[in-house]
């Protein structure tokens, strides 16, 4: 099934190696702001990748996912300046792994009684969950939430660390993109856009509809943890309120809906966009920053309900058509 | 007297808490909207309190139909410009990114023209606490309370008592049968919004005499409401009521015997444990789309 499924898109993948390679030379040839910028573009594609692999993929929209990101954060955090110190990139290569461990089974704990949730009932349960998480961590104190933690400095080859980061993260935009892919493209994904269509019918088909969301909803905290990880060092210094942000988790679902939501360009177009036109173009108008937001969604859902890709495709049909 | 003192002041809050929730209970029981912008309208509400209280000298507890007129109309247009449309393009689920839309938009504009100031309505007969059998009761709070009861109840007679309340019950069993007894489904979705819309005005300009409050509050109401609902049972004042004042009692509990820092917290585990254990809440009755 993958193979036959590479075949078919070889030159998607090749496009998609092209832009990669090219994004690895940015560093070189932009100012740190856009290296920052490319930064946050590659966050938000990998987060609102990890976040389709439950949401686009089997249509349980998540509203909560930033409570992983913080949960990776903070398990990272305070493994790496309890436990690790003076070994930057060791306590790094472990948090990482922890990070990703701790949100997983945090994710497989409540996996069981949230997965019976549908809809918009399970949208909410994860966003009340979400906040339950970051009061705790915040009122907590050995948890650190409000005093703030700050990570150990990593440093490599002797880049600037903006460009280090972009690295770590266009490194892990680009396994996530490839198991994504993978996913998509195997027994289970197609189990779980059977699961999408219609639920009732694909159990009653023989699709372990149970085993296949809850893989998936603890595939996709353990991503999103490690992306706070890495998310966590690139800030330096972390508190509740910087990774346990409920915009996260609304971002990683306007960036899939504008780009598409179940395909894989879809989180790169719509981050790309929304990220550049936020950061760069609006950059200045910070009164009505918010204000500007609010109505790009708004229009968003009037004007291209299904995303970028979902408005190339009526047009290329009508096209065809003429 | 620790505790009878902690359940009064819950109660107060639980009033101001199932009256800011009702509009959110309406609409999600009656159209399957949630709306995220809930909590934005409670803070126009209580901001257009606070313009008539600091420009014209007016009680607050006066100016509440004219803030329920203002945000009714307001809500009217909003549901049939705007939330029709995306529920017919799109689906419910994308409604929910127009509505966090507009609270955007709403927060922005009360900072922009009211500036991101804490404000607070005085009215004169606050400071003066009462002693009531060794409780003591601020009478603003007991007029807060007093209010959001009429409020409620006067709701729960139109819905049950008056014709457009039939109109409304009888859409939200199901459109299609309402339409073909001649109900124009879109004009009472309209008006369902509006008289929530009024409710949640009406919620703020009495949240304006009892709490201090700033346009980024607008996302704590709007979770409010989402908890009461989920504890009382959606599309009903009275599951609202019920809802809002165990809020209240939880909340200031909490506080007393965890720590002021828990309330929160102890908030949404509820929420999530009631969505888990009976999603419909205690007094509700399943509506399509729960399961």
């Amino acid at each position: 099934m993958l193979v036959a499924a590479v075949r078919r898109r070889a030159w998607w993948i090749l496009l998609g190696v092209v832009l990669f390679a090219a994004a690895a030379f940015l560093p070189f040839v932009t100012t740190p702001f856009y290296v920052r910028v490319g930064q946050l573009v590659l966050l938000s594609s990998a987060l609102g990748l990890a976040w389709t692999l439950l949401g686009g993929f089997a249509g349980y929209w998540s509203f909560g996912n930033s409570a992983f990101i913080g949960l990776g954060a903070f398990a990272a955090g305070i493994f790496e300046v309890e436990l690790m110190k003076g070994q930057p990139w060791l306590g790094f290569a472990l948090g990482l792994l922890l990070g990703a461990a701790i949100s997983g089974l945090a994710a497989s704990v409540v996996a069981w009684p949230i997965l019976r949730l549908r809809g918009i009932y399970f949208a909410v349960a994860m966003l009340g969950i979400s906040q339950v998480l970051a009061e705790l961590n915040n009122n907590i104190d050995i948890f650190k939430g409000s005093m703030g933690l700050v990570l150990p400095r990593l440093s490599a080859f002797g880049l600037r660390p903006e460009a280090l980061y972009f690295y770590l993260l266009l490194i892990a935009t680009i396994l996530i993109t490839i198991l994504a892919f993978a996913i998509q493209h195997s027994r289970i994904g197609a189990g779980l856009m059977a699961i999408r269509e219609d639920e009732d019918t694909a159990r009653m088909l023989g699709v372990p509809t149970e085993r296949y969301k809850v893989t998936m909803f603890i595939a996709s905290a353990a991503l999103t943890g490690a992306l706070g990880v890495i998310y966590a060092h690139s800030l330096g210094y972390i508190t509740t309120s910087s990774v346990y942000r409920t915009e996260f988790s609304l971002n990683m679902i306007v960036y899939n809906l504008l780009g598409g939501i179940g395909t894989l360009i879809g989180p790169f177009l719509g981050s790309a966009i929304m990220v550049i036109l936020t950061q760069v173009v609006l950059g200045r108008l910070l009164s009505i920053h918010m204000f500007v937001t609010g109505a790009l969604l708004v229009l968003l859902v009037l004007v291209a309900p299904k995303g970028i890709t979902g408005l190339v495709r009526a047009l290329r049909q009508r096209w065809s058509a003429r | 007297m620790l505790a009878l003192q902690t359940i009064a002041d819950g109660l107060v809050l639980g009033g101001l808490y199932a009256l800011s929730a009702v509009g959110f209970s309406l609409i999600f029981g009656v159209m399957g909207v949630v709306n995220l912008s809930h909590g934005a309208l409670v803070m126009v509400g209580a901001y257009l309190a606070w313009f008539f209280w600091h420009a014209l000298g007016l009680d607050p507890l006066v100016t509440i139909p004219v803030v329920m007129l203002c945000l009714g109309a307001f809500g009217y247009v909003y549901q049939r410009g705007l939330i029709q449309l995306a529920v017919d393009r799109s689906s419910h689920v994308a409604s929910m990114l127009v509505t966090f839309g507009v609270a955007l938009m709403l927060r922005n504009t009360l900072v922009l023209v009211f500036s991101p100031d804490l404000r607070s309505i005085t009215p004169s007969y606050s400071g003066h606490p009462l002693l009531l059998g060794g409780i003591v009761i601020d009478p603003v709070r007991l007029a807060a309370l007093g209010a959001s009861l009429v409020l409620l109840g006067a709701l729960a007679l139109i819905l049950n008592r008056s014709r457009m309340g039939r109109v409304i019950r009888a859409t939200a069993q199901q459109e299609l049968a309402a339409r073909l007894c001649g109900v124009n489904a879109h004009h009472v979705y309209g008006l369902t919004f509006a008289v929530a819309a009024a409710f949640a005005g009406a919620a703020g300009a009495i949240l304006g005499i009892v709490l201090p409050f700033s346009p980024p509050d607008e996302g704590l109401w709007t979770m409010n409401a989402f908890v009461v609902v989920t504890l009382g049972g959606v599309g009903s004042p009275q599951g609202a009521l019920l809802g809002g004042l165990l809020l209240g009692v939880m909340a200031t509990g909490t506080s007393q015997l965890i720590g002021p820092a828990f309330p929160n917290a102890m908030m949404f585990a509820v929420l999530v444990a009631m969505l888990l254990i009976r999603p419909s809440g205690l007094l509700g009755n399943a509506f399509a789309g729960s399961r």
